[in-house]
């Protein structure tokens, strides 16, 4: 059982576009919901289809959509403008005293700098690790995640903001130690000249309001760091179809998540191609499939494996997914 | 016995000045140097102004109200690019 030991777990569905992340996650979702662990299937995908796949109209809030099973898809326009109103709101607390008036207009333009999306997203998946999980209102926590490259983004964001927050601090205090040193050989305080005022410039650490700041920048990242890298709460399921290209993408992705610490527990092959007497024509992609399986295992030799079939019919409402299930038993 | 209290004056005179100097050089080199810190320090927070990568922004913004030393710095210093060098030369004694 999962939830032994901490209150809550989280997984993350990670994969290319098109294979099948949202079924798989939706499916896993409702199985742990059906085993009686109150669930949230959130879609950070700024593509959402996981309101298809579960065959209901979603939105930002949490909509029970079975027995223990809440969805959201995260209305991605809205995060965005909530995360650049929350800066341009700081940026007014600063710049309030020289009376610029109207930013709100230049918020558009703010949008389209490099960092924002993954910056918006990852205080999204903070506020619901804090709403859900922390409150205790959710045993499991899914994210359905948008394709590989800008989860990946996401992912590492906390692992780089704490490279520069130690950079920082470094630098800092190498700082404050030159301060300290010219305060005791004058034996004056260290005053600096701002706007025409002497102002007492801080010397030590407890002092500095800038080392202050970066101590609680360090602690809220290495919070959110600590969750996502603590393989009892949270774990990767890769998702990836039998073929040669998303499984390469797939050793790609895992490599790099291993490299900041997050881990991979789970390797989802999905639309399997299984074919009883196999037409002449069928004969050489379902070697191509085999090769790509058993290179697969290969690349993923210590990880647990689940194949679900290409299926008839495509998954979608809650009936629809009780039959995945089945293919996905040893996902926990 | 006069003689020897002003020798002892003169000779604690000549310390006084010695250390004075020293200390004036230090102080001097230790100033540079803070001065060369804190301006790489707000380069590195807010590089993003001369085009440098920076930080992701959240970070630059919170550390921002609190940066007008090193912002100041890092104007003056900008101001003086071009004398840089000599100033350097100056504090090693190269002529």
């Amino acid at each position: 059982m999962p939830l032994e030991t901490p209150s809550y777990i989280v997984r993350f569905f990670i994969g290319k576009g098109g294979v099948g992340k949202t079924t798989t996650a939706a499916a896993y979702a409702l199985k742990m919901a059906m085993k009686g662990f109150k669930t949230y299937i959130i879609s950070l995908d700024p593509a959402h289809n996981l309101g298809d796949v579960l065959n209901t109209e979603l939105g930002d809030e949490p909509k029970k959509v079975y027995e223990n099973l809440w969805a959201i898809e995260v209305d991605y326009e809205n995060m965005i403008r909530e995360h650049l109103k929350q800066l341009s709101d700081k940026i007014k607390d600063i710049y309030g005293y020289l009376r610029i008036f109207n930013l709100d207009k230049y918020v558009d333009v703010l949008r389209h700098s490099p960092g924002v999306e993954e910056q918006a997203s990852l205080e999204k998946i903070i506020e619901i690790i804090k709403n859900y999980g922390e409150k205790k209102k959710a045993n499991v926590i899914v994210f359905d995640t948008p394709p590989t490259g800008l989860t990946l983004r996401i992912m590492a964001l906390p692992t780089i903001s704490l490279v520069w927050i130690d950079k920082l601090m470094e630098l800092r205090l190498a700082i404050l130690e030159r301060r300290r040193a010219i305060t005791k050989i004058t034996g004056e305080e260290f005053e600096v000249e701002i706007a025409g005022k002497k102002l007492k410039v801080p010397i030590d650490v407890a002092e500095d309001p800038i080392y202050k700041e970066l101590i609680n920048l360090k602690s809220e990242y290495s919070w959110i760091n600590n969750i996502i890298t603590d393989p009892s709460k949270t774990i990767v399921a890769l998702i990836t179809n039998p073929e040669m290209l998303p499984i390469l993408e797939a050793y790609r992705a895992y490599n790099f998540l291993t490299k900041i610490g997050i881990y991979t527990k789970y390797i989802i092959l999905n639309k399997v191609l299984i074919v009883r007497s196999v037409p002449e024509e069928l004969k050489p992609k379902i070697n191509e499939q085999n090769k790509a399986i058993e290179e697969a295992r290969k690349l993923f030799k210590d990880k647990t494996f689940a194949e679900i079939p290409y299926l008839p019919k495509e998954p979608r409402g809650i009936d629809d997914l009780k039959d995945v299930i089945t293919y996905i038993e040893d996902i926990s | 016995m006069i003689l020897s209290l002003t020798k002892k004056s003169i000779v604690s005179k000549f310390f006084e000045i010695f250390k004075g100097v020293f200390a004036g050089r230090s102080i001097e080199y230790i100033s540079v140097e803070l001065r060369e810190l804190e301006n790489v320090f707000a380069l590195l927070v807010l590089g993003s102004f001369i085009g440098l990568p920076s930080p992701p922004t959240v970070i630059s913004l919170r550390l921002l109200p609190y940066m007008g030393k090193e912002l100041l710095v890092m104007t003056r210093v900008s101001e003086r690019l071009d004398d840089m060098l000599g100033e350097m030369a100056g504090l090693f004694d190269i002529t």
